[in-house]
């Protein structure tokens, strides 16, 4: 029986750990783009970052150091704005990023948005959800594996059951906990203003309706709904109505992708 | 029939036409924008009109505020226009802008550039001069100082539902079918001044009434809001009963002087009774249809109001305050700050809050004063109207603030506005506000890090400039050299991570079912084993083979392995007797037939029992 857990960890850990966390090679074109920015060539870096980044090798999974380095051209060529929404899309997929959060800050202050962290916020710096996921389901499975080894094969201890049960149910939850914490699960109803002027928010989904106020450029917002070319927003409670689409900017490269 | 099938046919090619046809040939068509000035020369203290014409789109991106050295220009208010000249359709957006002189001179206002989805387009330049001196071009001259009784805003307003103080309506009747009215409280006002305009169409009750089209109103030099939906009302009228369609509405004056607009118009179409066809002339059907026509034919209508004149007065110069930023009506301004203990680092926000009634659209922010120690951002606007025509309400502006250093008051805020009824400018004060902020200390590790751009945006620096360096501070922007991959998806929306779960799950479920089977054959080993020694057991019994002792022993060993409870009289009786062969009697002694016979039948019986 031991042989059997054996045998089903290591296929667990090999599926699991494939699919999370990919080091890749670094490609030719991300060094000379590096290079290019070192050296203060920043346009040319941010040409070649946008190359790279809308290759297909980048396409389902995306280097958050490529974005952060994106978001360091478009500041240095003074896209404020564009430069906030690469920083936004490196933490999406790395929220332990330090440099990239420190420059959003940074950004964001510029631009006059107001960012507090909170504690989902704080967490994400420490711990990667993927993290928490990935081995929250580890546990959890061998939680199970255990609960049935010593429940049919085993010496029935109530003790070992007991810890069996609790290993299983602290796993998942750790899982749970850490897909609700990520950032990336709203990510498709998200999106950035990055238009230059401040945008207008009207109340109803027609350029002649009352205004309800303007949407600094920079801020996050949420999608509630799509009607052609306006799209239905929302910048926090207070704060929701319609705006041309193309004011903004989705958090996701490619909606397609999900 | 085919006359019928005719119709149809040419209303459905209509239909798609008008659904398809215009909208493809608008946005088929190249796309241009266009600036204009309503005056391109102007006396001190007046305002002119910015046109920007969007032509061949349908909507563009365009700057809420034009930045030109000594001038002030706001968006104000767009329309859009669709013509169709010789089966060519082209549409036109005009946004309007207010244009108000800070001194006199000659300037330029730059290029506009305005997105549209034909790309980034730009407005050519244009010059415009503000000479000194009273009366501008096109001032008309009719003694336009200031009125000596202007109406109180606070007895007017309110005036859309009081109907009985409405001025005399301008009555412009067509027959007695129709007519139209306009009444507006005010008929002397200032430049960027809101005034509350009604227009009242009457349509006689008795016959049914077609509204076609929009109504048109409007001139050179004022700018007339949105129409909200108009309201309908019954009224009596010298006797007879009308349908009335109130339309409400602001308008302003960007032009100084005297302003005929002309009159309101609704394009509409009334039911009218129609002359019998031969044959249902006659008395007897008409009492049938109980006195009523049937027939009727349409006339179309264009139903009129009087034209409206205004007397359009100059801002003063005099006393004109330097926060003055274009507001004209009655306000009043309050301040607070959401959060006054922002975590070190944290940015702060002072909202301040203009309400009451006036031009809120056209209105420029508060300006902050003790300023020192803070850097702060242009704020972003809120507005909360009161009412339909967002006369009345409350603006709200929150400006973010970042401490240079520690700092135990907000800014205090001023706010300038230039009211009506007294013809004074007003300036209104907050005072600052407690707010305990620091800036981000250093070589901490506050959870909110603001970088500390070079210049403060505020004094136009350009945000290339404001970050110069990043790359140069440590830790603040340096390149990292490896380049990890992650997913834009979280893992439990992998199928990776999906399959690996389920994989799991299936090995689990797999693991059990095995333990369990093994458990199974286990058990059923021993319970053929035990089957077997049973009959083994009774198959010895019935033999004479085993003395009475051992013959016993098997008894016992059987109802053992049967699972006989000890209190079975059956199992006693056989154990007391084997323990009185076994220890009492001694040696070996040979069982009777007949109590082998009752032995075994006392075994039969407990077995069929159990069974």
């Amino acid at each position: 029986m031991i042989k059997k857990i054996r045998f089903f960890l290591p296929v667990l850990l090999i599926c699991l750990g494939v699919s999370v966390h990919l080091q890749a090679s670094i490609p030719e074109e991300a060094s000379v783009a590096n290079q290019s920015l070192a050296s203060g060539h920043y346009t040319e870096a941010l040409e070649a970052y946008k190359l790279l980044l809308a290759t297909p090798q980048f396409e389902k999974f995306s280097s958050p150091e490529l974005w952060y380095h994106r978001g360091l051209a478009e500041e240095k060529t003074g896209d404020l704005v564009a430069a906030s929404l690469s920083y936004r899309r490196a933490l999406l997929l790395d929220p332990t990023l330090p440099p990239a959060r420190t420059r959003l800050a940074a950004v964001l202050g510029t631009l006059g948005v107001p960012h507090a962290l909170d504690w989902h916020d704080q967490l994400l710096m420490r711990v990667h959800p993927d993290l928490l996921v990935l081995g929250g389901a580890i546990l959890g499975w061998v939680g199970i594996l255990a609960f049935v080894f010593l429940l049919l094969a085993g010496p029935r201890r109530p003790v070992l059951i007991g810890l069996a049960l609790a290993l299983f149910i602290l796993g998942h939850g750790l899982s749970i906990f850490g897909t609700l914490n990520d950032p990336r699960r709203q990510i498709a109803n998200q999106a950035v203003v990055t238009a230059k002027n401040a945008p207008t928010i009207h109340a109803t989904p027609a350029d002649s309706s009352a205004s309800d106020g303007t949407l600094a450029p920079g801020s996050l917002l949420t999608i509630l709904s799509r009607n052609g070319a306006w799209w239905k927003v929302s910048d926090g409670p207070a704060k929701t109505g319609w705006i041309l689409s193309n004011a903004v900017t989705p958090l996701l490269p490619s909606s397609d992708r999900l | 029939m085919p006359c019928s099938r005719t119709l149809t046919l040419s209303l459905i090619a209509l239909f798609c036409f008008l659904g398809w046809g215009i909208p493809r040939a608008c946005a088929a068509g190249d796309v241009s924008v266009r600036a204009e000035l309503s005056r391109p020369e102007v006396s001190a203290g007046e305002m002119t009109e910015l046109q920007l014409k969007v032509t061949g789109a349908e909507v563009a991106d365009v700057p809420r505020e034009v930045a030109a050295e000594g001038l002030q220009i706001r968006l104000t208010g767009q329309s859009t226009q669709v013509q169709m000249v010789n089966f060519k359709v082209s549409s036109s957006v005009v946004y309007s802008y207010i244009v108000m002189p800070l001194r006199t001179g000659t300037f330029t206002i730059p290029s506009i550039p305005v997105r549209t989805t034909g790309g980034v387009l730009q407005t050519a330049p244009l010059s415009f001069a503000v000479v000194d001196g009273g009366g501008g071009q096109s001032a008309s001259g009719q003694g336009v100082g200031v009125p000596s009784a202007v109406p109180p805003v606070q007895q007017i307003m309110p005036g859309f539902s009081q109907r009985p103080a409405r001025p005399a309506p301008q009555r412009a009747e067509t027959g007695r079918l129709a007519f139209g009215e306009i009444s507006s409280p005010k008929k002397t006002l200032y430049l960027g001044e809101m005034v509350p305009v009604e227009i009242r169409y009457y349509f006689d009750a008795r016959y049914q009434v077609q509204v076609k089209g929009k109504l048109d109103f409007g001139s050179e030099g004022i700018l007339v809001e949105r129409f909200p939906d108009p309201k309908e009302s019954r009224e009596d009228r010298d006797g007879v009963t009308y349908n009335v369609l109130s339309f409400q509405t602001l308008l302003s004056a960007v032009k100084p002087g005297s302003i005929d607009i002309a009159p309101a118009k609704l394009d509409s179409q009334i039911q009218m009774p129609g002359a019998m066809p031969p044959g249902f002339d006659d008395p007897v059907f008409q009492q049938m249809l109980g006195g009523r026509n049937p027939f009727t034919q349409a006339r179309d209508l264009t139903v009129k109001t009087a034209p409206l004149h205004l007397d359009v007065l100059l801002l003063p110069k005099e006393g004109r305050p330097a926060s003055f930023a274009g507001a004209v009506g009655q306000f009043d301004m309050d301040a607070f700050v959401p959060n006054p203990k922002p975590a070190p680092g944290d940015p702060a926000v002072l909202t301040v809050k203009i309400g009451g009634k006036g031009n809120f659209r056209a209105m420029g922010a508060p300006v902050l004063t003790d300023t020192e120690g803070w850097r702060s951002y242009p704020p972003s606007d809120k507005f909360e109207g009161s009412d339909q025509l967002s006369y009345a309400g409350v603006k709200s502006f929150d400006f973010t603030l970042i401490a240079q250093q520690p700092m135990k008051s907000s800014p205090g805020s001023e706010f300038s506005y230039f009211d009506p009824v007294s013809a004074k400018y007003v300036t209104l004060n907050t005072k600052p506000l407690p707010l305990n902020a620091s800036p981000v200390p250093t070589g901490g590790t506050s959870p909110v890090v603001v970088a500390q751009p070079q210049t403060t945006p505020q004094q136009g620096a350009s945000p290339a400039h404001a970050t110069a360096g990043a790359l140069d501070k440590s830790g603040n922007g340096d390149l990292i050299s490896s380049v990890t991959l992650h997913s834009w998806k979280t893992p439990m929306q992998r199928a990776e991570f999906i399959i690996a779960s389920l994989a799991m799950l299936v090995a689990s479920a797999a693991l059990t079912g095995i333990f369990h089977v093994r458990n199974l054959q286990r058990q059923k080993g021993s319970a053929t084993a035990r089957r077997r020694r049973l009959a083994e057991l009774l198959a010895s019994l019935k033999t004479e083979a085993l003395d009475a002792t051992a013959s016993y022993d098997a008894a016992v060993e059987y109802l053992t392995l049967l699972h006989t409870a000890e209190t079975n009289p059956a199992l006693l009786e056989i154990t007391t007797r084997r323990d009185l062969l076994k220890y009492g009697v001694g040696g070996s002694v040979a069982l009777s037939g007949k109590e082998r016979e009752k032995l075994v039948d006392q075994l039969v019986q407990v077995t069929s029992d159990k069974a």
